[in-house]
């Protein structure tokens, strides 16, 4: 550096603290062993979300939400320059968000990486899960085309189906009794404002886990003598690699971006019948089918009442998992979790699968 | 039109070609980067002072050249020859013109092919048999070969996008062959031989990177950081050169062509019309990454530098040069061969004449009019036209489907289409990409009538249009 950069450098030193970050930097490391890879899925994640944000400010400068939600993004799409870029990045990006954050969700519990000390990273991430859910449904509605509008009235029924409280909850989301422009104005709040303001504190929290924590090895790497373990430094090698990763990400955005942009279909008729084939998204899919096999195979409510309460209590099982599986051998409560682990895998693929493969 | 249609259901003969090229151009632009590579690198292990260094050098590239030898003798050949099935089969007409104008440049480019084979077989196998020096002069004979095969080639391919003035003026008198050097030396060939040589550069540091990546950066981190550091320099002429002969070729490219590219700037209209422009962002999204990856985790790190990391730079260049090749061949829409013949194989100057007698009276291979002892065909003259016409981009189903394209038209409107299709006015938006339909007035009801049948098939019981125009 020179003196002056010298200079400059110390000077924000003196007011931040930048020396004893890069102290930290520098001795922070990270196991290296055969499952390494599945440590930069949540700096995927992370990328994917930057680019939402970003693709996202520049979507909010021409959309309108509202009754002039089809119209705006139409503009966007076929008249403003590279506007179909922006957002089919978007669109993209965020199917490519949740992929990478499932992939890493299951990664992290086939390693056991929510036992001790990292119970509130697990807790967090699944609250981030959900909170990326609810950003993937509240934004596939804002386009107001026809296959978003009835997509969404298909979603809406699984809250609606939430005994005593259902009906009600789905009416202050809907903004009436049916999917209308005070829907998108709903869930364009939810989506831009509500939802951001909930998620970026809760992503800070993860993040400082994650630092605080550092990486954990699977427990096969950890029943090894400490001086066999390999590691590498976190600065340069690990971050180095991580920005690698993110530029793959994003050489594979790209590439979905430009050879499958994102269409725009009809302009949604509420009083016309729902076109065939109308589906929510893929990661929705398992939820929406296990409703739809449980209330074919059951009468009247009970169908869908049965459905909701299997989901919750597999949802809730699957959260607490850190404090059923605490100890760091793996005994028969570990052996338990990573069956139950596999079986939510082959449940959620399988749902997913006769979802897309019954489609009429 | 002369020759018998190649129907591939679903992704269209076209993609048969496209896959086949993008795994061949891949490997035969490593032939000829990789024939320079080869010598170059030769050369300086033999002037090292180094014994060790010298020898470890060698020994690798004795083992690089295997790979090369493999990679390009066998995979490179084979796909050339599935090349030139894929391309008869697809573009009869287009073949047809091509080797009736460059069958003396395609004779010269077999003899060069046949001394690369025979050259890079003695490289590899003479390693250590035969005088150093001797070793080094077949390289160079190897090198000389490739490059000539790509000074030809590159005539045949850039003739394709710009034929020239001169030739065009003879086009279809018989005395095109008389004009060969002036479609070979058209006016995109420079420009085009330059970007062709830097990507030839590119792809021989990043195949190189291959082998290099595998060597054990723990056991010999000083061979593995020369070898992967004087590799990534490979890609510097493209990385310096690429954007002002990116300029250079896109000035020497028709105002017509030229225009296709920006079409998908303010939209994507079902994506269609701005492929150029898409597949464009591709090439700079990656070419930029490759560049990225090959400085920060190649050229400053060279011995943490491994096989993962170099399949994915592969994978890359591979993305980049797939969308480039296509880029290339989209260029040309609406012609095979710019400004003489439509993409669909109908000549330009035939379009009156088709117009006048009909589409399937100039088909050769279509029996419609059925006589005593002949049978009638099994598709109906709709679908004749269809697959002649608009088989060449379109299918039914898969790629560019029309029962998709055309979805929400009804009769009248597939016919108005069709029409606006058939005029070809001069505001025509679809006029820049697509050939006109050629025919008479019979020929327009006969496809609106298959079309018709496709997109909205007809209620059980009633008289199937499939069949009525026979």
């Amino acid at each position: 550096m020179t003196a002056k950069a010298v200079l400059i450098y110390d000077w924000v030193d003196d007011r931040l603290g930048l020396s004893e970050l890069a102290a930290f930097a520098r001795h922070k490391t990270v196991p290296v062993h055969a499952q390494s890879f599945w440590y930069y899925w949540g700096g995927i994640s992370l990328f994917l979300f930057l680019v939402q944000c970003f693709s996202g400010v520049l979507l909010l400068v021409y959309f309108r939400p509202g009754a002039e939600s089809y119209e705006s993004v139409r503009q966007i799409t076929f008249v403003m320059h590279f506007g179909w870029l922006i957002r089919s990045a978007h669109a993209w990006s965020a199917n490519l968000m949740m992929f990478s954050i499932l992939v890493h969700m299951f990664s992290v519990f086939f390693m056991k990486a929510y036992r001790k000390p990292r119970e509130f990273g697990w807790l967090s991430g699944m609250a981030l899960l959900g909170l990326a859910s609810v950003f993937g449904f509240s934004g596939y509605l804002l386009p107001m085309d026809e296959l978003s509008y009835f997509a969404t009235k298909v979603g809406l029924e699984i809250p609606a189906a939430i005994p005593l409280i259902g009906p009600a909850m789905a009416n202050m989301l809907r903004g009436g009794p049916d999917v209308s422009e005070f829907t998108v104005q709903r869930f364009f709040a939810l989506h831009v404002v509500v939802l951001p303001a909930l998620f970026l504190p809760l992503l800070g929290f993860h993040l400082w886990l994650v630092q605080k924590h550092g990486n954990a090895s699977p427990p096969s790497e950890e029943a090894k003598p400490i001086f066999d373990r390999k590691t590498m430094p976190f600065m340069p090698n690990f971050i180095r690699k991580d920005l690698a990763m993110w530029l793959i990400s994003l050489n594979i955005l790209a590439l979905l971006a430009s050879v499958f942009p994102w269409a725009l279909g009809k302009q949604f008729d509420p009083l016309a019948p729902a076109p065939a084939g109308i589906h929510p998204e893929w990661y929705f899919m398992s939820p929406f089918e296990m409703l739809k096999l449980l209330g074919s195979w059951l009468p009247g409510a009970t169908g869908e009442y049965a459905g909701i309460l299997l989901f919750s209590i597999g949802i809730m099982l699957w959260t607490l998992i850190p404090f059923y599986d605490t100890k760091k051998t793996s005994g028969q409560r570990g052996r338990a979790a990573h069956y139950f682990g596999l079986a939510a895998v082959c449940l959620l693929l399988a749902t997913t699968a006769i979802g897309y493969w019954t489609i009429r | 039109m002369n020759y018998p249609f190649w129907d591939i259901p679903h992704i269209g003969s076209g993609w048969v070609i496209g896959m086949i090229a993008i795994f061949h151009v891949m490997i035969s632009q490593f032939a000829v980067g990789g024939g320079l590579y080869l010598p170059l690198a030769e050369r300086k292990a033999l002037r090292m002072t180094d014994a060790e260094g010298r020898a470890d050098w060698l020994k690798q590239l004795a083992s690089h050249s295997k790979f090369f030898l493999v990679l390009t003798a066998v995979f490179g050949t084979v796909s050339g020859v599935g090349i030139w099935f894929s391309i008869g089969l697809t573009h009869p007409e287009a073949t047809s013109t091509l080797i009736h104008n460059f069958v003396f440049a395609w004779a010269m480019e077999w003899v060069f092919f046949m001394v690369e084979l025979t050259t890079i077989a003695v490289y590899y196998y003479t390693w250590d048999r035969i005088d150093p020096k001797l070793h080094l002069k077949v390289g160079w004979v190897y090198a000389g070969a490739s490059i000539f095969t790509l000074i030809i080639i590159n005539g045949i391919l850039s003739f394709m996008l710009t034929p020239g003035d001169t030739w065009i003026g003879v086009a279809g008198s018989g005395l095109e062959a008389s004009k060969f050097w002036n479609a070979f030396f058209n006016p995109t060939y420079w420009p085009s031989l330059f970007l062709r040589c830097c990507v030839c550069a590119s792809l021989a540091g990043i195949w190189a990177l291959i082998t290099a990546s595998r060597i054990d950066g723990d056991k010999q981190p000083a061979l593995k950081t020369s070898m992967v550091k004087w590799s990534v320099k490979w890609l510097v002429p493209s990385f310096v050169a690429m954007p002002f002969l990116m300029i250079w070729y896109y000035a020497m490219v028709p105002a017509s062509q030229r225009a296709l590219l920006t079409l998908g700037i303010d939209t994507i209209n079902s994506g269609t019309f701005s492929t150029v422009t898409r597949m464009a962002l591709i090439i700079i999204v990656t070419s930029a990454t490759i560049v990225f990856v090959a400085y920060f985790l190649a050229y400053r790190n060279p011995t943490e530098f491994n096989l993962s990391h170099a399949m994915a730079v592969l994978l890359l260049a591979l993305m980049a040069t797939g969308a480039g090749e296509y880029s290339r061949e989209m260029l040309r829409k609406p012609y095979v061969i710019g400004r003489w013949m439509y993409s669909n194989g109908v000549r330009v100057p035939s379009v009156a004449k088709i117009n006048a007698q009909g589409y399937l009276a100039n088909s050769e291979w279509v029996w419609n009019g059925a006589g005593p002892g002949i049978p009638t065909s099994h598709y109906s003259r709709g679908e004749a036209i269809f697959r002649g016409e608009c088989g060449s981009c379109h299918t039914l189903t898969g790629y560019r489907p029309l029962q998709h394209l055309l979805e929400g038209r009804d009769h009248a409107n597939i016919g108005n289409f069709i029409t606006m299709l058939h005029e070809n006015k001069a505001d025509s938006p679809y006029r820049r990409f697509m050939p006109p339909m050629v025919g008479t007035k019979q020929d327009v009801e006969d496809l609106t009538d298959y079309l018709n049948a496709q997109v909205n098939p007809p209620v059980a019981g009633t008289r199937s249009l499939l069949t009525a125009q026979k």
